[in-house]
């Protein structure tokens, strides 16, 4: 019994199949959104107000021709895409829907999962300029360039800006923290600076707009990604989306209290508040333009650390007045 | 230090709306030098010119570029009906400003946009496009096509304007002005575009007059000089309008000039409405044309457009010659890339407002066997066109046109 | 220097309608004079060809059929025409009008080729409007 519901939990219900679903559901509610901000229409006419247009777009792109260039190493260039779809769906494994119990330490709830999810929400950073170096394109190196320098950039204050519940919360857990605010949900107020810091990086996170400098088309054609096409590139886009929905779930469980009430209300909460970040995201890239490399890193690092840093203090404050 | 790369920028890019080759020299993220090759989207229109009549060619000429087409047309018929002799009425010549005025509008509404969508903007970009709609209904209303208006006849101008289409322009003009001062706020209060756009591309005072920038982009480095000031022709000289400059001397300073400019366009729109004379709008032409030459100018909306017009007694120009301002542009261009970063390429390139197909007037011939390049003079080239047509059987009189 | 002062506009704009007009579902109307495909009106035309000389992309093309019985065919070469309506300005006779029509793509464009055979007509000139021929 408990082999066939980890079976169904890693490749159904939060797995492989959930996953690829609901995260082309995201990026048409996300195209959607944006397009209304825009006075425009979005996705239409590919089933009901163009639900299935990111499935078509995914089946349209691994049905086109896939090159690959001359000069780029043929196995690294192939395998990238797969390693990086990997490792994002491994990470949404540690988002606390169902099949955990908080008393036992079992495969997907440990202490310290929190900083697994972390870490491997930024290993696709490193893949993304891996696969533009051995792109041979002068335009995908700047792109790999740019990337890590973007890198250097955000994840020092989306670290923590992560961590600061947790710290309040007192385990490096994602179940006990989540159900640490179900408890007193009044100490989420404290956490809002973390909320907005938290956000932006994941935006950078995801490379886009104010944040999308390694693939800024006007600039560099396609950044890291210009050599890529067919089946490539359908990964790569679905590993935009399922990391948009894993960052989602993330800043969810840690900032908004979690998805408590096992298989049918967790399904619900988790959808409600991913839906709410990913409504925020898509304001954040529809009211900015894009910022320059230069800029960016200054920003990060005058603005977004030190408030990060404040709010580790006032986490620490607070946690003070609680013992 | 890093090495360097030499690169292509286009011909085929996204951050360009038409070909053109700029061969660029990359240290890192800098650029340490750049060189520009036409000739990509080189027709042929002065050649064709010759053998076309003087009506034809107002048509050839509208169709030189599509966002400044009216300015085209006018420059050609303003200087043939200098040629003639003849001079338009005072309604006519109203008229023709009008829509002048009403294309400065839109070209500036799509340089807004454009420059949003370069800069990664793109609400910006669909608003200001959005709003854009309203000139062109205006002026499908009014001449009968959203681009290519058709408005200009040698001597006067085609259509009228009736009560109802004055009515309908002023009401929207009143949309327009509360639209364009809203983006005028976000344009210079939204941090992300400001920065992108501020202190990039450079260009003082001193350069773009040694260099011979025209258009917003000298106007942006405090000269204040502009055609319809200087040289009026058309209703300018009776309309009350001030000359919009700004002292930043970078892209920024472009955007203000180009955003002051509409307001200022709309005040003349809203003049020459109320006061539109009574009377004739076109006189006769004739036919044929008398030896002289002229040179016309006007002020486009990218900058000063020059047409040089010769006659010789026949119904067909003897030489058409095109300045387009954009080519005036591209040595300042090439000055302000210098030292700049990767990421400010497509806005210094934008903020020249680029009309690419208007500035195509070079041809380098390259030998394909040996590789040389070298620039060959406009008498030379039809000799060699003249020869290699007649040997291979083609020649104007009895030319079969198969579809 | 304001924070994201875009964004009211922006979510005002999440419940008012689009803008985008679902052609060719929907479609605007034209106005009244737009300048379409060029018709002929073949009781009125005399085969003075002066619409063949002005039309800058040689779109009109008027051959005699019969010299006799006086008949000529026009061809209008609508995949030439560039909308320019100069053919209506310098007939002499109001022979020529534009139709509104715009949506003119083919597969093969030797279907937009438009022939007309008439038989010429006895010359009655336009009435004076605001446009002289010239």
């Amino acid at each position: 019994m408990a082999v066939v519901k980890t079976l169904l939990y890693l490749l159904v219900y939060p797995g492989l199949l959930f996953l690829f679903f609901y995260s082309t559901f995201a990026e048409w509610f996300d195209r959607k959104i944006y397009a209304r901000m825009q006075n425009r229409i979005g996705p239409l006419h590919t089933g009901r107000s163009g639900l299935l247009q990111p499935i078509a777009d995914f089946i349209k792109l691994m049905a086109k021709e896939d090159i690959v260039p001359e000069k780029a190493d043929k196995g690294m260039f192939s395998a990238l895409p797969v390693f990086a779809l990997a490792i994002v769906c491994t990470a949404a494994m540690y988002i606390p829907l169902w099949h955990y119990q908080a008393s036992k330490v079992t495969f997907n709830s440990f202490p310290g999962d929190l900083i697994v999810v972390v870490y491997l929400l930024s290993l696709p950073t490193l893949i993304f300029f891996l696969a533009g170096w051995h792109s041979s394109n002068f335009f995908s190196t700047i792109g790999g360039f740019r990337v890590l320098t973007m890198l250097f950039g955000y994840e020092v204050p989306l670290m923590l800006a992560v961590l600061s519940p947790a710290i309040l919360a007192g385990s490096w857990r994602l179940v006990e923290i989540a159900q640490f605010y179900q408890g007193r949900p009044l100490l989420l107020l404290p956490n809002i600076l973390g909320f907005v810091i938290a956000l932006i990086c994941l935006q950078a996170k995801l490379e886009r707009v104010p944040f999308d400098i390694p693939h800024a088309e006007t600039e560099i054609v396609g950044g890291t990604f210009t050599e890529y096409s067919g089946k490539k590139l359908a990964f790569f886009r679905l590993l935009s989306d399922i990391e948009m929905v894993v960052g989602a779930g993330l800043i969810a469980a840690v900032f908004m209290g979690g998805f408590p009430g096992g298989l049918i209300w967790g399904f619900i909460y988790f959808i409600i508040k991913t839906l709410i970040v990913i409504f925020l995201l898509a304001a954040l890239r529809a009211a900015t333009g894009r910022i320059r490399i230069d800029q960016m890193v200054h920003f990060s690092w005058h603005y977004l650390a030190p408030l990060a840093v404040l709010q580790l203090l006032i986490t620490i404050i607070i946690k003070g007045f609680l013992l | 230090m890093m090495a360097e790369f030499k690169v292509p920028i286009g011909p085929q890019h996204p951050a360009l709306k038409e070909p053109i080759s700029l061969r660029m020299t990359f240290e890192g993220e800098i650029i340490k030098d750049a060189d520009v090759r036409l000739g990509y989207n080189h027709r042929g229109i002065e050649k064709l010119a010759e053998q076309k009549t003087f009506i034809h060619n107002l048509y050839l000429t509208e169709r030189i570029c599509g966002i400044c087409s009216h300015s085209h047309t006018t420059c050609y018929a303003q200087g043939v009906e200098k040629l003639m002799g003849i001079e338009p009425p005072k309604r006519g010549l109203y008229i023709r400003t009008l829509i002048a005025e009403l294309e400065r509008v839109h070209s500036h509404l799509l340089w807004l946009g454009v420059a949003g969508h370069e800069a990664g903007f793109d609400s910006f970009f669909m608003y200001t496009w959005r709003d854009r709609e309203v000139v062109m209904d205006i002026l499908e209303i009014i001449s009968g096509n959203r681009v290519h208006y058709a408005m200009n006849a040698l001597g006067g101008v085609r259509r009228d304007i009736d009560e109802v289409q004055r009515k309908k322009i002023l009401d929207s003009l009143d949309l327009l002005i509360k639209r364009t001062g809203y983006y005028a706020n976000i344009g210079t209060n939204e941090p992300t575009f400001v920065a992108r756009l501020a202190n990039v591309g450079v260009l003082s005072k001193q350069q773009a007059i040694d260099l011979c920038a025209v258009g917003p982009t000298m106007r942006a480095s405090d000269i204040s000089r502009d055609v319809r000031k200087d040289d009026p022709y058309a209703a300018y000289a009776e309309l009350p309008f001030e000359v919009c400059t700004a002292a930043t001397c970078d892209v920024l300073g472009r955007t203000i000039v180009r955003v002051k400019e509409l307001f200022e366009c709309y005040k003349m729109i809203e003049f020459m409405l109320k006061n539109l004379p009574a009377g004739e709008i076109r006189v006769k032409a004739p036919r044929r044309v008398k030896e002289a030459e002229v040179v016309s100018r006007y002020e486009a909306p990218r900058g000063e457009n020059i047409h040089y017009i010769k006659s010789n007694g026949t119904d067909k120009p003897e030489r058409l010659k095109v300045r387009a301002p954009t080519l005036a542009n591209y040595p300042a261009t090439l000055v302000m890339l210098k030292n700049g970063y990767i990421a400010d390429i497509p806005l210094i390139f934008a903020a020249i407002d680029p009309c690419i197909c208007c500035a195509e007037r070079l041809v380098e011939m390259t030998d394909a066997r040996s590789g040389e390049t070298h620039v060959v003079t406009m008498d030379e080239l039809r000799k060699r066109s003249v020869e290699h047509y007649r040997k291979v059987g083609i020649s104007r009189k009895d030319a079969v046109w198969q579809l | 220097m304001k924070i994201l002062p875009f964004l009211p506009e922006l979510i005002r704009h999440i419940f008012k309608k689009p803008a985008t007009v679902k052609y060719p579902f929907e479609k605007l109307a034209v106005p009244k004079r737009f300048r379409g495909t060029p018709i002929l009106i073949p009781a009125r035309c005399t085969a003075c060809k002066i619409c063949q000389l002005d039309c800058p992309a040689e779109a009109i093309e008027i051959v005699p059929v019969a010299e006799a019985e006086k008949k000529f065919k026009m061809t209008i070469h609508n995949d030439r025409c560039v909308h320019c309506e100069q053919c209506v300005e310098s007939c002499p006779f109001n022979a020529m009008t534009m139709n509104q029509e715009f949506e003119l793509a083919v597969f093969d464009r030797r279907k937009l080729k438009m022939e007309y055979v008439y038989t010429k007509a006895a010359p009655v000139p336009k009435p004076k409007t605001e446009t002289t021929p010239s």
